[in-house]
């Protein structure tokens, strides 16, 4: 009886544990949503609400659909965006980075995108990425300052050489996607 | 009067737009991310983030044989189990010499899961997510795409993680040497 009772309170015990942690992750899957995808979803739906009524999406996809519609103007999109001047800039949030991904998406979905291009662009519109949080994250590692001082300048400089490389590769990676249909 | 009933009416329209959009993102979206994030929190936590703190140390080593496992493998695994910022903390198990590159290949990998595991940095979800979208609404599947992302994802870290560690290698050279005035043009021509 009273290996019963131990073995009962084992079994309650360990299954109490597994639905405390699941019910704990749905917490925290609820508040990252709340706090960081909704508010963002929000600010991307006016944001292109704005665009789309307003007609300044004609003009953006005027200037973006072609740009975006050919392996060459992907490159340029992505050298200029991996500029070292101006990548910290476009870094913070990945803002800049998730407005024209959006925007994009609406002019695939308009047909003025072919949709194997989504691949490419997905790498043309983020070379920026981490740019602006180079000191930070360097700090988070625990580096040394001097290592800050040379590790800044370093990633800049090697977007400048990565960011078409991993356009290019995606371009050459999207054959197929797509197409079939 | 019948004027400004018109521009009232525009007025409202400019914003549902935005409302329609923002309904089928969160329609579209949300369900799914919720119960996947659910899924892999607790995954996590099973699993315990502390763990790859052992193999952060193995990964460190110097020597060419080690270049897939620091840029490519401890990356992918920091930002899977610490998620984007805490996944750069695992450049302090790295010697000084590596930590740029090092960073440079983990913070290039918080986008490129997004379209399996999206718990990776859901803040930035639409870096992906704004152009799967359209996709979408041309009822294509996202499958594909999401794969291909990540994939070519871990093509790039790797290149990344190579490339700035010969960059930061050639700085750090010429520092200890020469002034640091002319680290500009020379990174530059690297």
């Amino acid at each position: 009886m009273k290996g019963l009772t131990a073995l009962l309170e084992r079994i309650g015990r360990s299954v109490g544990g597994i639905v405390g942690a699941l019910y704990q992750a749905g917490r925290d899957a609820v508040e990252t949503v709340l706090r960081n995808v909704l508010p963002f979803m929000v600010f991307i739906s006016l944001v292109i609400g704005i665009i789309n009524a307003s007609g300044i999406g004609d003009f953006i996809a005027e200037t973006l659909s072609p740009l975006a519609s050919s392996a060459i103007g992907l490159i340029i999109l992505t050298v200029i965006v991996a500029l070292p001047v101006l990548s910290p800039l476009l870094g913070p949030g990945a803002v800049i980075a998730q407005i024209i991904g959006t925007l994009l998406g609406s002019e695939i979905a308009r047909g003025n995108i072919p949709p194997q291009y989504s691949l490419p662009a997905l790498f043309a519109i983020n070379p920026q990425v981490g740019c602006d949080f180079i000191p930070v994250g360097l700090a988070l590692g625990e580096a040394e300052p001097e290592t800050v001082e040379v590790g800044v300048p370093a990633v800049l400089f090697s977007r400048m050489i990565t960011g078409p490389i991993a356009t290019v590769i995606a371009y050459f990676a999207s054959f197929g996607l797509y197409s079939g249909d | 009067m019948d004027a400004l009933a018109r521009l009232a009416e525009s007025f409202i329209g400019l914003f549902q737009e935005g409302a329609d959009f923002f309904v089928a993102l969160l329609t579209g979206i949300i369900p799914l991310l919720l119960v996947l994030l659910t899924f892999v929190n607790a995954l996590i936590r099973f699993i315990g983030p502390e763990r790859i703190d052992r193999f952060a140390v193995f990964a460190a080593r110097p020597g060419i044989a080690f270049l897939p496992l620091r840029y490519l493998v401890l990356p992918v695994l920091a930002v899977f189990f610490l998620t984007n910022p805490m996944a750069y903390t695992m450049g302090r198990f790295l010697p000084e010499r590596y930590k740029p590159a090092f960073y440079d290949s983990a913070v290039s990998f918080v986008h490129p899961p997004l379209g399996i595991f999206p718990h990776v940095n859901p803040g930035e979800l639409f870096v992906y997510a704004g152009i799967a979208a359209g996709l979408t609404r041309l009822d294509l599947p996202l499958g594909d795409l999401a794969i291909r992302y990540l994939l070519v994802g871990l093509v790039v870290i790797l290149i990344r993680g190579i490339v700035t560690e010969a960059i930061t290698a050639i700085m750090m050279g010429r520092r200890t040497g020469a002034g640091s005035s002319e680290e500009t043009t020379e990174g530059a021509r690297a």
